[in-house]
């Protein structure tokens, strides 16, 4: 329950930061997806379903408070916070050097799907265009901020592993 | 748990696509209040990051403000010590140059303040021309003498220190006496006659020039009380310096010599 609760905070907080102090940090217009990293995040620690959930919810609040279709992103990032959560004790997605690539990958994974699901509502962009300046370059931002949450975690371990020797 | 895993799975699918199927006008209906929420929620958080980032550039600006200000008043201190310097050699200046004699500025390096000895040290000595007991002044009265001279420095007996004596008049009533400094740092008036006592407080004791040390006329210090000890045969006066010597930091000194009475030359106050 304390489990499901913290997933659910971290969620709604990511998704409420992501409106908010992302909005504000990005950089040549290209912004990270923050709730896409949490739920890879949640994923990989929790499993599938409550990557599945936290997806789902993350993606549902972002489709709410942007203004888009509502149910894009919370099927999107459903999927993907299931299937991240499928592939856990294999590819050996519990390396860091292999969650970075990853989340790289998986972004640009659920991009293609938001633009496929979009095509049968007759999105209007261009797949080149999107690819190249909205999905590629928030793939490799994801991956940055990704790398920074994946060694803050393992100095957090560190610290906690020192202080109780 | 296979089962409950598809189950989850499936059931965000069928919400989902239950979404995006219903976007027409039930799907305003149900999601417009709690899209209002969210929006609320959304705003507030947006409010609360932009009082942050005012806050941060609020900061910013106070420390840098704090910074330029650190700068202005060393920059008024500056200024206001040159000014000052500026005010003392300008009266030095003008007092060298009334003097009917020879004199050479030296500036303050050194201070001996502690009670057995007081006296300053200068940054003018035997290659200036300043020989033992050359006598030191300020444009408010006299300082002290030289009684220690090196090649480039000397060191002058302060008006107030225990071993120093000069032989002064009291300018008004011509009462003669001799100027002493004490232990405690006071300059007294001593051997006063008792028969030419009209000195009252407020008179102005100057150098009576009776030696060849001191020219005659130079403001010593003011009367602040008479001590009369009844019987005694001399009574003595208690004196303000005309010199507030813990704040000298330019001075004459006196290498011509002059039989003139200079009191005329210094401040009437002073």
């Amino acid at each position: 329950m304390g489990l499901r609760l913290l997933v659910l905070l971290v969620t709604v907080g990511g998704g409420v930061l992501q409106s908010t102090v992302v909005a504000a940090r990005g950089v040549g217009g290209v912004t990270p997806d923050v709730p896409l990293i949490l739920t890879v995040l949640i994923a990989l620690r929790s499993g599938p379903e409550s990557g599945c959930l936290a997806g789902f919810v993350a993606g549902l609040l972002q489709d709410l408070t942007g203004g888009g279709l509502v149910g894009v992103q919370a099927l999107t990032k459903g999927l993907a916070g299931f299937g991240m959560g499928l592939l856990v004790g294999r590819f050996w997605v519990t390396n860091p050097l292999v969650q970075v690539p990853g989340l790289v990958l998986l972004s640009v994974t659920e991009g293609l799907g938001r633009f496929l699901l979009l095509q049968m509502f007759h999105y209007p962009a261009a797949f080149g265009e999107l690819m190249l300046h909205v999905i590629l370059p928030q793939a490799l931002y994801n991956g940055l901020i990704g790398t920074l949450c994946i060694l803050a975690e393992a100095g957090y371990e560190l610290m906690r592993r020192r202080s109780w020797q | 748990m296979r089962v409950r895993r598809y189950g989850i799975l499936l059931a965000v699918l069928l919400v989902s696509f239950l979404l995006l199927t219903v976007q027409g006008e039930l799907m305003a209906i149900v999601l417009t209040p709690v899209q209002s929420l969210l929006v609320r929620v959304h705003r507030g958080a947006l409010g609360f990051w932009a009082n942050y980032v005012d806050w941060k550039v609020v900061r910013r600006e106070v420390v840098s403000l704090r910074g330029e200000n650190e700068q202005l008043r060393v920059q008024a201190l500056q200024a206001g010590e040159t000014r000052e310097e500026n005010t003392r050699l300008r009266r030095l200046l003008v007092l060298r140059d009334r003097l009917p004699l020879a004199t050479v500025a030296g500036e303050v390096i050194g201070r001996e303040a502690g009670g057995w000895v007081r006296s300053l040290t200068v940054n003018r000595g035997r290659s200036d021309g300043i020989a033992q007991q050359t006598p030191v002044i300020m444009p408010d009265g006299l300082v002290g003498r030289v009684v220690q001279v090196h090649r480039g420095a000397a060191v002058i007996q302060l008006l107030n220190d225990p071993a120093s004596t000069v032989g002064a008049v009291v300018q008004r009533t011509r009462t003669a006496g001799l100027v002493e400094g004490d232990a405690g740092g006071a300059v007294r008036f001593k051997f006063m006659a008792r028969d030419g006592a009209s000195v009252a407080p407020g008179d102005l004791v100057v150098t009576s020039g009776l030696g060849t040390l001191f020219p005659k006329g130079l403001p010593v210090g003011r009367v602040v009380k008479i001590e009369d000890k009844g019987s005694a045969l001399f009574h003595f006066a208690v004196l303000t310096p005309a010199v507030d010597v813990s704040r000298v930091e330019e001075v004459l000194l006196i290498t011509g010599q002059t039989t003139q009475d200079v009191a005329a030359l210094f401040p009437s106050d002073g």
